[in-house]
């Protein structure tokens, strides 16, 4: 079936019914204590990121493939912040396709496909979460890391949950998840990695906590990411240290950090595999480049 | 379908959703369901709620708590639809709503436009994979302008 069907009969008047949520509120602040008192689960406040079409399409119109691929991976960098937009189809994934597709081709010369590919990538998980369904909650494949599924804690602790772990970039990362719906994809990667595998937690808990906040959280590209991070779905596990978090991290964490003399994330990358997995991981680690 | 009620979830919260361009004026719902906001991963944050809500608002939808297959066939009967329009979903949850709603009532299922038409069966094993079959069809064609000035 297609969007091509025959538009059917105008709706009849609207009958007003009591048990329909409100539509008219005085201001944002009044909206959300109205939604707090209806959703009493739902942790929180409001993110500064909002929703709708208009802020979908200024971030659309502001997309700059080649200042992307330039600095994608730092976290002051010219990242998209679409993918809240996207998860909700506010935009669509082939709308998002044919503006980067005419930036990339109105340049002089060759741009980056980088920008199309990342779009490609949740085109990619979304695939997979078809395919997979509920599985998409399970391992795709044993660890890597040498460490034996039971050596993972069940949930994640507290102190990374209320981000005071003690350590400056971690404890950033969790402060923004919780209080903004959005993290860097370096950020996750990092706050992921340290969660499975500097805190030895199950993916799962990690995956689990990122879909209750982020605002463009769903199981496939969020779960999928995790198990990247985790090597369940991938070649090897993700690592970093504290050169790869100093040069991409807009140097925000380390001056300052109570952990500055004693962080778990200095070392090469060899010391690293070593003092956190339980069989040395001789392939060549990924030196943080994003996904 | 003559009088169709449309139902929007959460994977189509645009202007561009195929129910409400295809049906513009008919009666659509959003149903904030339990089983989504406190599925597996426990139950989402006010933040994602006020972002939906956010978006919600600007769509000519009635917004709705409660059990999302029982709440989309009583809008249906309150407007004394002959069957429901959605657009397709990826979350499974979403699917057995839909299966509960099509048990009752005809359902008809729109698509948006893909991302990329890739001939299946799609090798999915890695990244690499896909793209060694989907980046050729989505690389924009830079031989074509360059020809033709």
């Amino acid at each position: 079936m297609t969007s091509s069907t025959p538009p059917s009969e105008p709706a009849p008047p609207p009958q007003p019914n009591r048990a329909d949520l409100p539509r008219q509120f005085p201001d944002r602040g009044a909206m959300v204590l109205e939604l707090a008192a209806r959703f009493p689960l739902a942790s929180g406040g409001a993110s500064p990121i909002r929703g709708g079409s208009k802020p979908a399409l200024a971030a659309l119109a502001a997309v700059d493939p080649e200042r992307y691929v330039a600095s994608r991976n730092h976290l002051d960098g010219a990242v998209s912040g679409l993918s809240p937009y996207i998860r909700h189809g506010v935009l669509s994934l082939a709308q998002v396709r044919d503006v980067v597709r005419q930036r990339m081709a109105r340049g002089p010369g060759l741009v980056s496909e980088k920008l199309l590919q990342e779009l490609a990538w949740r085109d990619y998980w979304q695939r997979l979460w078809i395919r997979l369904g509920d599985d998409i909650w399970e391992n795709q494949e044993p660890l890597k890391t040498g460490q034996r599924e039971a050596a993972y804690a069940q949930e994640l602790p507290d102190d990374i949950r209320e981000g005071r772990t003690g350590l400056a970039c971690i404890d950033a990362f969790a402060r923004q998840l919780i209080d903004t719906g959005w993290l860097h994809n370096h950020a996750r990667m990092w706050l992921a990695a340290y969660v499975v595998h500097w805190r030895r937690v199950r993916w799962q808990a990690g995956a689990s906590w990122f879909l209750r906040h982020l605002l463009d959280g769903d199981a496939a590209s969020n779960n999928l990411s995790w198990q990247w991070v985790a090597s369940s779905f991938s070649s090897k596990p993700y690592l970093f240290n504290r050169a790869n978090l100093e040069r991409f991290g807009a140097g925000r964490h380390c001056p300052g950090c109570p952990a500055a003399e004693a962080c778990p994330f200095e070392g090469s990358y060899e010391d690293l595999q070593t003092r956190l997995f339980s069989a040395p991981q001789l392939d060549d680690q990924a030196k943080g480049e994003a996904v | 379908m003559d009088c169709p009620v449309l139902w929007i979830h959460a994977e189509a919260l645009g202007p561009a959703n195929p129910a409400l361009l295809a049906h513009p004026g008919r009666p659509a719902l959003f149903v904030f369901e339990p089983g989504l906001l406190e599925g597996a991963a426990g139950p989402i944050s006010l933040k994602r709620i006020v972002f939906l809500y956010e978006c919600l608002l600007e769509l000519p939808v009635t917004i709705r708590q409660g059990h999302g297959a029982e709440e989309v066939l009583a809008f249906a009967a309150r407007h004394r639809a002959d069957g429901v329009v959605t657009s397709a979903w990826v979350d499974p949850q979403l699917g057995g709503i839909a299966a509960c709603v099509a048990a009752a009532l005809p359902l008809q299922v729109l698509e948006a436009e893909p991302f990329v038409d890739l001939p299946e069966p799609v090798d999915l094993g890695r990244f690499s994979r896909y793209w060694r079959s989907a980046g050729p069809l989505l690389r924009p064609d830079l031989a074509g302008p360059l020809e033709s000035s």
